[in-house]
């Protein structure tokens, strides 16, 4: 189990993340605009690869690849000082959790991949037994916020007084490694806690709180309705808890409510009133950060605008 | 010749062959007696006729040290002694030189055998010469009992220890003594296929504690603090007003005037009670008391409307806290369990939906004297409810007077659909789960089933079930309520959701056919752990008392020790020890009261000897040593430092903080382990420091487990290898030790955890005093089992010192 006490403010590498770059560039630039303000020692390290979290829960990437592509990442994070891989995304984090596991637990794997590192001339990417730790050297980029946030409180130049909003936890997070996270992973508070230092009216429970997103990674693909079913389920529990705005920490899960939200509606024939944000736009937000400039709130597909109106932001 | 000999002889022992078959005997003799030293065989020496030699040898030659080489002094140690004592020596002048498990047994080769049995008497003897005479230590045991906790096992405690005529003082926090039974209306019997009244036998049990001379009821009064060492314990309680003197009748006529209604903590927080009150009918003592909080007179409001109508006068608004203090030989700590929060499964809603209730709230629910009088109603409709129990029953003259009702029938809001959820914080691996079984809760989920489909037939039961653990003779209780209709599922639901009607749906994947189910219930009912009261941690931390993982007071052996808590004097049982169920907690409480008074009348108790003694001349009053880890050493009233006899182990960690060699431990002085190596060591040897509790023991059992290990292993008894210091090891290896190996008890014990780890740091720290001849020193833990690994490591120890030497 983690602690609060054990989250590190220094020597943090800030991993990247695909579907934030892609999809939401305003979560890495509102986690930046905290950290900056919260003064937290991290770097950015544009010699850092994806971590093919996605590629491998689509059946692209087999094991070994994303192990090695992992143990490549963890030289780069070790190289630059910054051995504190913090990730935007949930999948990144317990990709590279994983990974890490099985480079300092299984000998066989560890040996093939730096045989290939060898093969190849690339003896700067060994990884040896232990180079990293599984438990101390990953976090989620949202355990950082939690450890500031009596500092986020302090900071915040506006208060989310009277929001009424829900979080929705990132299973990657709190149901792949479910004994190394912070809190009870059958009531995560990570978010609600962070979302209370800023003001929010946190609803303590609706139904179905603790089902997924629905994306399932290809199933959003393969298996398009159920995907989306399970999406419409959490959708229609958020509606008759009456919550305006859902919090998440994970880039898919944001995907999936954010863009997917608008399908349902037609698909399905629904109305949902509910609005989307990570949890580091809402931090960026409350501490005076720009809605369309750190927040980019321009790239996502359900408007925000009547929120931020409503809550005099705008 | 030495003169100190002169009056010392050797008696050796053949043990049937055991010893004489494979030690020459006759060789130790001729070479013993011509250093003039006397020596004498016999074939049992424990036996009577063999006893009886030693004495007369004693008060022919006038000898005053004995050598006996024999069996372990573990065996016969205590009988031998008894003997030279008998024969009017000192204890401390008889030294076993262990000649059958350190020798015959283990060596094979009989002139190796011999030659090694001559060394282990030769140190025992160089060891003698620097013996003194230690003299008793006896102390009186104060002859009274303190039981903590009036729930059915310090009842039961409390009873027992008083009819076996000791003296007790029971203390209960509450206003009541009856604890979580007096709760539950009926229990589970392991012999009956029905349920018995909890009542009917607490009762009676309650009424005794009054009536006995013996006992001192404390009520409504807290342990603030225990001091002094086991058999005179000096304990503070702090007694709470409860504004209502002795003198009260119990007729209840000022809870009738009472204005204010409070939660009642009995009955589950229902609003159901007067400020002024018993906290139940039965309740003992029947003194009414009051609520400080919800008091209007006494939060400066005028009202003493009970003072007014109490024909005793036994209402007192000024009275204060006291403090009492007592003086107890022995403890008994029975302060119990309490629920384990559900609200930290908010998948199950306990504490959002008003359906979603604890076993324990359904036994106040079905108990006669609880909220609905016994009325199965779901707590959604409670308040209608209730209303209608009121104006019926007329408890109170209720001040919110009956408005309607009466359009309500009997069964109104009665729950038709009625769900279990096992192990709700038991068995469950999570944060903020237990991962042990409670132990309880499948045979309450069975009662509460059992009497619900007896009174509500039509009522559908269903238990979600991990696994059914209905132990002994309940299974024939499980299998009476499987024919009754109750349904099982097995499984443990994800999460429950309220309809807008209040009714909820449990969400669950029968594992069976790993099929998902959506249960409908009118009332759900969870199953939940059973962890350490707050009392229980509480008093843990006053006593200073060892605790699990969970909290709950660690006993010493869960086999041999049930009831010894941590430290001497203080024994526990009930829930405070484990989750267990009522017979359990009566049948430990009873071990418990035994084990109490056997501890009170071994009075006045003989204590070890082999503690530290101090050295005044060295003694700086430097106050180091009274980082003893276990509190033994303190400075008296005439400023002496003085150590606690009954709480001190003679670990001798003192010695190692004392910076000016003050302290020793009496019969394992510096002087005598330096002769003990003299005579003992030859060159090339392996000296082991053997700690006497378990690694002793299982040297002792290489020897009866038919292994070998060669004769230049040379052990050495100490209390803990905390004694020795550096001078001690550079004399060994001067004398010849090609290794010295430290031989500790690995930490399974409350005082083997405290002690292990000093014993590794110290090690360390003598490995790096030692420089390079720090190498050859080893440490090993020894587990009694593992007499084969101990023997392995001995011989390949041995054979390495071979190489060096």
């Amino acid at each position: 189990m983690k602690t609060i006490g054990d989250i590190p403010d220094r020597q943090l590498l800030l991993f990247k993340s695909c579907m934030v770059g892609q999809e939401y560039p305003g979560v890495e630039t509102s986690t930046r605009y905290a950290f900056d303000r919260l003064g937290v020692d991290y770097i950015i390290n544009d010699e850092q690869s994806c971590c093919t979290g996605i590629g491998h829960y689509t059946d692209i990437f087999e094991g070994l690849t994303t192990t090695a592509i992992a143990a490549r990442n963890f030289a780069v994070a070790r190289r630059c000082g910054h051995p504190n891989i913090t990730c935007l995304c949930s999948t990144c984090y317990a990709i590279n959790k994983e990974a890490c596991e099985v480079l300092n637990t299984d000998n066989e794997i560890r040996e093939k991949v730096n045989s290939i590192f060898r093969e190849q001339g690339l003896e700067d990417l060994v990884y040896e037994k232990d180079d990293m730790n599984s438990k101390a050297n990953f976090y989620h980029a949202v355990e950082i916020l939690l450890s500031k946030a009596s500092q986020i409180q302090a900071k915040k130049k506006f208060d989310f007084s009277g929001v009424k909003a829900a979080a929705h936890h990132a299973c990657h997070y709190y149901k792949v490694k479910y004994l190394d996270v912070l809190g009870n992973p059958e009531n995560p508070q990570l978010i609600d806690t962070i979302a209370i230092a800023c003001g929010a009216d946190m609803v303590r429970w609706y139904e179905d709180r603790t089902l997924t997103c629905g994306m399932g990674f290809a199933q959003l693909h393969l298996n398009k309705k159920t995907s989306l079913q399970v999406t419409k389920t959490k959708l229609d529990s958020l509606q008759k808890a009456g919550v305006e705005l859902m919090i998440h920490m994970c880039p898919n899960c944001h995907i999936q409510y954010d863009r997917y939200q608008p399908v349902i509606e037609r698909e399905f024939g629904a109305k949902y009133d509910t609005v989307h944000m990570n949890i580091a736009q809402f931090v960026a937000l409350s501490m005076g950060a720009d809605p369309y400039k750190v927040c980019g709130f321009q790239t996502h597909s359900v408007p925000l605008e009547g929120f931020l109106e409503k809550h005099g932001i705008i | 010749m030495n003169t100190a000999l002169n009056k010392t002889a050797v008696f050796i022992c053949h043990c049937s062959g055991n010893i004489s078959d494979h030690i020459d005997i006759n060789f130790l003799k001729k070479t013993l007696k011509a250093e003039g030293i006397s020596v004498l065989d016999y074939e049992y020496l424990c036996s009577s006729e063999g006893q009886a030699l030693i004495k007369n040898k004693i008060s022919e030659g006038n000898l005053n040290r004995i050598v006996i080489g024999s069996c372990t002094p573990s065996k016969h140690g205590t009988l031998f002694k008894k003997c030279i004592q008998e024969a009017g020596l000192n204890g401390a002048m008889l030294e076993i030189a262990n000649l059958r498990e350190h020798c015959s047994w283990v060596h094979p080769d009989k002139a190796e055998a011999t030659e090694k049995a001559l060394s282990l008497l030769r140190g025992k003897l160089r060891r003698l010469e620097n013996s003194q005479p230690l003299g008793e230590i006896k102390v009186d045991i104060t002859p009274k009992a303190l039981v903590i906790g009036g729930g059915i096992a310090g009842i039961t405690a409390a009873v027992n220890l008083a009819d076996n005529g000791i003296s007790t003082y029971l203390v209960e926090k509450e206003s009541s003594i009856g604890g979580n039974m007096a709760k539950i209306g009926k229990v589970f019997s392991p012999d009956k296929l029905a349920e018995e009244c909890a009542m009917c036998s607490l009762s009676p049990l309650m009424n005794e504690v009054v009536a006995n001379p013996k006992i001192t009821l404390f009520t409504w009064t807290e342990v603030e603090s225990l001091s002094g060492s086991a058999g005179n314990f000096t304990v503070r309680l702090r007694k709470k007003p409860r504004y209502v003197h002795d003198n009260c009748t119990g007729c209840g006529r000022c809870s009738r005037a009472c204005p204010v209604m409070v939660e009642n903590e009995f009955n589950c927080g229902s609003v159901d009670k007067k400020a002024i009150s018993l906290s139940f009918s039965q309740a003992v003592p029947k003194t009414y008391c009051i609520d400080p909080d919800k008091c209007l007179q006494i939060n400066g409001e005028t009202c003493g409307k009970c003072a007014d109508v109490c024909k005793s006068g036994a209402i007192d608004f000024s009275q204060k806290e006291e403090i009492v203090e007592l003086n107890v030989g022995a403890v008994i700590v029975a302060t119990g369990f309490k629920e384990y929060d559900a609200t930290q499964k908010p998948q199950y809603g306990y504490g959002i939906f008003k359906n979603v209730i604890t076993q324990m709230e359904l036994a106040r629910m079905l108990g006669i004297n609880g909220p609905t009088k016994g009325a199965l109603i779901r707590p959604s409709d409670l308040r209608t409810a209730s209303d209608i129990i009121r104006s019926s029953t007329d408890t109170f003259e209720s001040d919110s007077s009956s408005e309607d009702s009466s359009d309500h029938s009997d069964d109104t809001g009665t729950p038709k659909r009625i769900v279990m959820i096992q192990c709700v914080g038991s068995r469950d691996e999570k944060e903020g789960g237990n991962r042990y079984c409670s132990r309880y809760c499948c045979m309450a989920a069975l009662k509460h089933s059992s009497l619900i489909k007896r009174k509500y037939p039509g009522a559908e039961v269903t238990i979600c079930y991990v696994d059914l653990r209905a132990l002994g003779f309940y299974e024939n209780y499980y299998r009476a309520v499987q024919d009754m209709g109750v349904r099982f599922v097995r499984g443990r639901p994800a999460e429950i959701v309220e309809k807008p009607d209040k009714s909820l749906v449990v969400r669950i994947e029968d594992t069976l056919n790993q099929k998902i189910k959506e249960l409908s219930a009118d009332l759900v009912v969870l199953s939940v752990a059973m962890i350490p009261s707050q009392g229980t941690r509480k008093i843990a931390g006053v006593l200073n008392l060892s605790q699990d993982e969970s909290g709950f007071i660690k006993e010493r052996h869960s086999k041999l020790k049930p009831v010894d808590s941590s430290l001497d004097g203080i024994f526990v049982c009930g829930t405070a020890q484990s989750p267990k169920d009522i017979t359990d907690t009566i049948a430990q409480a009873g071990l418990a009261s035994i084990r109490g008074r056997a501890f009170i009348t071994d009075s006045p108790k003989a204590l070890a000897n082999e503690i530290p003694t101090f050295n005044p001349l060295l003694c700086t009053k430097c106050e180091e040593c009274f980082k003893c880890p276990f509190n033994a050493i303190s400075l008296n009233e005439s400023d002496r430092i003085v150590v606690d006899p009954l709480v001190c182990i003679g670990c001798g960690y003192c010695t190692e903080l004392c910076q000016n060699g003050a302290i020793q431990i009496a019969s394992f002085t510096k002087t005598q382990l330096k002769a003990e190596i003299e005579g003992e060591l030859k060159e090339g040897d392996l000296l082991g420091f053997v700690n006497s509790g378990i690694a002793s023991l299982t040297c002792d059992n290489i020897g009866s487990s038919v292994l070998t290990y060669p004769s230049n292993v040379k052990l050495i008894k100490v209390p803990t290898s905390l004694v020795l210091d550096k001078d001690l090891l550079l004399h060994a290896f001067k004398h010849g030790a090609s290794s010295i190996l430290f031989l500790e008890d690995p930490p399974d014990s409350p005082k083997a955890e405290v002690i292990y780890p000093l014993t590794v740091s110290h090690f360390e720290k003598l490995k790096k005093e030692m420089g390079d001849l720090g190498n050859r020193l080893y440490f090993k833990k020894a587990y009694v089992p593992n007499t084969k690994g101990l023997a392995g490591a001995f011989t390949s120890l041995a054979r390495e010192g071979e190489m060096i030497g």
